[in-house]
């Protein structure tokens, strides 16, 4: 096995592993074990329960699956956005380009964080905690594109001045034939984006969740888990709590090192 | 003349940006689902009151143009508007805070920059150290700020300083290892090694102006990432900054103080940029 397909390799397992343990029978992320809150690691719990004696193996499954998932939706999406404004601004003309580009220096003028904040504190904060997840990623995903839109313009306006598209356009290729043309050749820029997008947004969300504007109550998230930390009394009953920030800590280190060449 | 016509132009397109961000976040706020509603509504002690002031906002709001206006005037009139929240003029609110955050960034960039530098200096010059500095810059880069400042809060270590000036320091450190690396294999500075003149000297006279550019765009990038990493740090932290008080007005849809801090940020951010983009420029001017 090459070395550079080992942290794919590690994320999938620990994915399926995830999986695995969401699916079991009698496993619920939202099932409260009254008996043993903040309980150790047992047979029954083998990360411990938390405060409402929820098992802690079975929440930081689910939070992990969730969260990727949601990401990868995101990224893409962003990607997807980005990829559509970059090229219309690379081979539209030139007023078209620089209104584009003006609106989105305008969202890269305000911090990622603070725009991501400002945008969910704006939406239903006492939503359903679906509609919470779905609200939290969309906006993820609403916000990323601009920065790879850059990128994205960037590589286009090298592509429009390439031999073979002005030997299109001379051809008389029209704009939709061109973008088709286009498209596949972004492909190089538009993959590491994708793949830069997905930490960067399980990152953000676990920020937000930590400033409780992330994932509702009783859905799993690693924000909703970095809370967990806020209460000292805990951290003196179990070290079990330290477990979360240990697995975001190690999915995220993973995501970075997949290799982002195309 | 034509240094003149690109600063008027730059300065123009700033301009445009932060009125495009002020529309953007008045709208935004403004078409909220969650506007015109308040927590207190649910508390039966406020809830009527609560109610009437929702309503009075309501009626005021009624037209975004006027609101835009009315926000616009607030700026005009120097006092920011009126923080819906504790009903005193935004400008009271922000002017104390503004002093804790500008220190809290100024400590945390220099402290960031700091060790950015020397690590990267170090890594360029040897290889064989870089392995030291990548791996606890990969580690940092890969928790979350929240996560980090409540770390920091259980250790009982380390302060807001602390964890903004790693976070910058280990996003910088990539950057400046790569601008280094560069600036060492240009022919003139190996030729210098090799005639083994100091280093000292190397970097003030050759690799510095060189790079000044670059490390200029940096340092716009790098007060970004501070920024970003200002309210979970604020709040956490438990600091009394800007980032503490646009959280509290986030939750709390107090427009008036939102917008006024978004402003601010939007003018930072643009003005560090237009003036980190062309030091050279400027200084040939």
């Amino acid at each position: 096995m090459k070395i550079r397909l080992l942290p794919l390799t590690l994320l999938a397992a620990l994915v399926l592993g995830a999986s695995a343990m969401v699916a079991l029978p009698g496993a619920s992320y939202a099932h409260q074990d009254r008996e043993q809150p903040l309980a150790g690691a047992t047979l029954r719990h083998p990360a411990g329960t938390d405060a409402l004696g929820r098992d802690r193996l079975v929440r930081v499954s689910a939070s992990l699956l969730l969260s990727l998932a949601g990401a990868l939706a995101a990224s893409a999406f962003t990607t997807g956005t980005a990829a559509a404004v970059g090229a219309l601004a690379a081979f539209a003309p030139r007023g078209v380009a620089w209104l584009v580009m003006l609106v989105c220096d305008a969202f890269l003028a305000l911090p990622w964080l603070f725009l991501l904040m400002m945008v969910r504190s704006a939406l239903p904060l006492q939503a359903s905690p679906a509609h919470s997840a779905a609200i939290t990623f969309l906006v993820l995903a609403a916000l990323g594109w601009p920065a790879c839109a850059r990128a994205v313009y960037r590589g286009g306006l090298g592509m429009k001045r390439a031999e073979w598209v002005l030997q299109a356009r001379a051809s008389g290729l029209r704009g939709s034939q061109m973008i088709r043309q286009v498209l596949p050749n972004l492909l190089p820029l538009l993959l590491p984006q994708f793949l830069v997008c997905v930490p960067a947004f399980v990152i953000a969300e676990a920020n937000l969740g930590a400033l409780g504007l992330g994932i509702g109550e009783p859905l799993p998230s690693w924000g909703g888990m970095l809370l967990e930390l806020d209460n000292s009394a805990l951290l003196f009953r179990t070290q079990w709590v330290y477990f979360p920030v240990a697995l975001l800590i190690l999915v995220l280190l993973l995501l970075e090192a997949i290799p982002v060449e195309a | 003349m034509k240094q003149l016509h690109h600063l008027i132009g730059s300065l123009a397109r700033a301009l445009l940006l932060v009125l495009l961000v002020m529309i953007g976040s008045t709208l935004l706020v403004r078409l909220a689902p969650g506007y015109l509603s308040d927590a207190r509504e649910m508390d039966a002690h406020y809830g009527n009151t609560v109610r009437a002031e929702l309503s009075q906002e309501g009626a005021r709001s009624h037209s975004v143009p006027e609101m835009l206006v009315r926000e616009a005037g607030g700026w005009l009139r120097g006092d920011a508007g009126v923080s819906r929240q504790f009903g005193v003029p935004v400008r009271k609110l922000i002017g104390p805070r503004l002093a804790v955050t500008g220190g809290l960034l100024l400590r945390s960039l220099l402290l960031g920059w700091a060790l950015a530098l020397c690590a990267a200096l170090m890594t360029s010059l040897r290889r064989q150290s870089g392995i030291v500095w990548q791996a606890p810059a990969t580690l940092l880069l890969a928790v979350p700020t929240a996560a980090m400042a409540t770390l920091c809060l259980l250790a009982g270590g380390g302060g807001p300083v602390l964890v903004m000036s790693l976070l910058v320091a280990a996003r910088d450190f990539k950057f400046l290892c790569r601008i280094l690396r560069q600036a060492w294999l240009e022919p003139h500075l190996l030729q210098a090694r090799a005639q083994g003149i100091r280093m000292g000297r190397l970097l003030a006279a050759h690799v510095a102006p060189a790079i000044a550019g670059q490390l200029g765009a940096l340092a716009g990038l790098s007060l970004v990432t501070a920024l970003s990493a200002l309210v979970p740090v604020e709040v956490l932290f438990d600091v009394p900054g800007l980032g503490q008080l646009a959280w509290n007005a986030a939750m709390n849809r107090d427009l008036p103080v939102l917008l006024a801090i978004t402003l601010l940020m939007a003018l930072a951010v643009t003005s560090s940029s237009m003036l980190s983009g062309q030091p050279g420029e400027w200084e040939s001017a």
